[in-house]
């Protein structure tokens, strides 16, 4: 097969298979994504609402959540009166 | 399929780009000789490159890493292979050394990576990131973390989906799923070994609940939590996101302790937490640290000072022996320990542990050479030929071995056994002239 350069990746895809881990993971990802920015779509909502609403473990959602805000999608909002939990918001 | 390179000759081989390795370095290629260093990580900088503040002076641990780093990126006499390990060293002829490399394919051109991160943000695929300490993710497509040498992309293969968002965006078309194995054969007059050290993995010690209880992590997870480029935007416990308000170290996790066959003392761990909970305490004024101990080892220069100093802020030290480690319903933890001093047994709540993991030996040098008896010591790191008189010489004549590739050490210390390492090899290289 001709290699294109800009097209490399159509010369390891012809050769290799993606693992299916691989597969899988993204599938996983994409959908917590897409969970998490639909639930702070109306509200502010801190680590536990968003475990209630999307019925994912506390630290599932502090990984996919900070990833989020690595990634620029979601913001930091307030820390409530004891200053223990903070809200979460949608950025995009 | 892989590509083959000719025999190339270079003065010194330094193997491991960690802060005693780019010493090492920096040194021999100073005094007029070529070195080729090979790290096998994706940028040089070793664990320090990732620290958030240095004891006893808590200078920035970025701010002093990069211009030595870039230092050494930058040197006309220093050749670096980043992502590549040494397979294989042997004697050859004229008291050379004949060193076998691989250089795994980052599948970006090194050369033409402006390291924009355009690839980074179009790849949608999202893996743990192992600069973070698993905390947060990353891409596929990826620069390993911002002050990373070199600052250029790689693809994570095992991860990626070749969907090829990446290629599609990169301005500089750099991006190249076509890369195999780069095989290097070089010849050197001599070898420095700074391979660092391994950190200890508490999953080893079931009854500290590392891995089951969210709110137990690493001392390195602490130190990313503190650094600049931090994976969340404050302190947090990964558990369920709350901002921790009575912290407890566990001092010796590791180390110390034969049942997990490391007898020795680590020598850092009480300096680093001690560090920590003096951050911790600037950056959540109202948080209890209480860090527990068997003994405090402040035996450096200012370091006495500096454990007064944390003592001064309010940290609690308790002379305690951990038992055992509970979560509670909330995410809290039970820590039943031994009060050292009255042999009672107590119970203290906390609502994050940090464990001090131990230094342990890498392992990776040992069945490098061929016909080469490296000797290691009784704890496995490598056996210096006299620990007092000739501490950077190796059982192997022209092999000299640098910082805690050695044995556990600080930074301080591991580039004072670099520079004697690196003496050493210069001396050696005159004298095979
Ligand atoms: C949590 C924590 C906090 C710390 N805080 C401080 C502090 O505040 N102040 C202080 O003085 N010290 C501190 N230290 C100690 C400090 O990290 C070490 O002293 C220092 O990193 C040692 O440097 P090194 O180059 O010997 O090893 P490393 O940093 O381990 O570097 C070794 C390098 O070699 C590479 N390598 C390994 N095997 C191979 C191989 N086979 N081929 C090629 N490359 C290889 C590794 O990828 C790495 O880049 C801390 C340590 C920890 C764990
Ligand atoms: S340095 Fe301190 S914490 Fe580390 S093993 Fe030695 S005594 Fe224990």
């Amino acid at each position: 097969m001709e290699v294109v350069k800009g097209q490399t990746f159509r010369y390891r895809r012809e050769k290799y298979e993606v693992p299916a881990e691989a597969k899988e993971q993204l599938k996983y990802y994409v959908k917590i994504k897409k969970a998490i920015l639909d639930a702070l779509k109306e509200n502010e909502l801190t680590i536990a609402q968003l475990s209630e609403i999307l019925s994912l473990p506390k630290h599932e959602v502090v990984y996919y959540l900070m990833t989020l805000i690595k990634y620029g999608f979601v913001q930091v909002g307030a820390i409530d009166e004891m200053d223990e939990y903070y809200t979460y918001k949608r950025l995009k | 399929m892989h590509e083959a390179r000719s025999e190339v000759e270079f003065d010194a081989l330094v193997v491991g780009g960690g802060i005693a390795g780019c010493e090492a370095a920096l040194n021999i290629a100073n005094n007029g000789y070529t070195v080729l260093l090979v790290e096998k990580d994706l940028s040089i900088g070793g664990k320090m490159i990732l620290l958030s503040k240095v004891f006893p002076t808590l200078d920035c641990g970025a701010c002093i890493t990069t211009p030595k780093v870039s230092e050494i990126a930058r040197h006309t006499r220093i050749t670096i292979l980043t992502g590549s390990e040494v397979g294989s060293i042997s004697e050859s002829d004229n008291h050379r050394f004949k060193a076998g490399i691989v250089k795994h394919p980052r599948y970006v051109v090194d050369e033409d990576c402006t390291g924009c991160q355009l690839c980074e943000e179009a790849c949608p695929v999202n893996v743990s990131d192992q600069y973070q300490f698993h905390l947060v993710g990353r891409k596929a497509a990826y620069i390993p973390f911002s002050i990373a040498s070199p600052r250029i992309a790689a693809i994570d293969m095992e991860n990626c989906t070749l969907c090829g968002a990446c290629e599609k965006v990169c301005p500089t078309k750099c991006i190249d799923f076509t890369q195999e194995e780069e095989h290097w054969t070089v010849s050197v007059k001599t070898v420095v070994i700074a391979t660092g050290f391994e950190l200890f993995d508490p999953l080893g010690m079931p009854r500290y609940g590392f891995g089951l209880y969210k709110n137990v992590i690493t001392s390195m997870q602490m130190e990313r939590q503190l650094a600049p480029t931090r994976p969340f935007h404050t302190v947090l416990r990964p558990g369920d996101g709350k901002m921790p308000d009575r912290i407890a170290y566990v001092l010796c996790t590791g180390s110390r302790d034969t049942s997990v066959g490391n007898p020795i003392c680590s020598q850092i761990c009480c300096m680093y937490s001690i560090k920590q909970a003096q951050l911790l305490m600037g950056a959540l004024p109202m948080a209890d640290v209480t860090i527990y101990y068997i003994d405090i080892r402040a035996f450096g220069k200012g370091f006495n000072e500096f454990y007064e100093q944390a003592l001064g802020m309010g940290v609690n030290f308790v002379k305690g022996k951990i038992g055992k480690i509970i979560e509670k319903d909330n995410g809290n933890l039970l820590l039943r320990y031994e009060d050292v001093s009255t042999g009672k047994l107590h119970e203290a709540e906390h609502d994050l542990v940090v464990l001090s993991v131990g230094v342990l030996p890498n392992k990776s040098m040992q069945s490098v050479f061929q016909d080469l008896s490296l000797l290691e010591d009784t704890y496995h790191f490598i056996k210096q030929d006299d620990p007092i008189l000739n501490p950077a010489r190796t059982s192997i004549e022209g092999v000299f071995v640098a910082g805690t590739a050695t044995g556990p050490m600080d930074i301080p210390d591991s580039i004072l056994s670099a520079g004697t390492a690196s003496a050493e090899a210069i001396s050696h290289i005159i004298q095979s002239q």
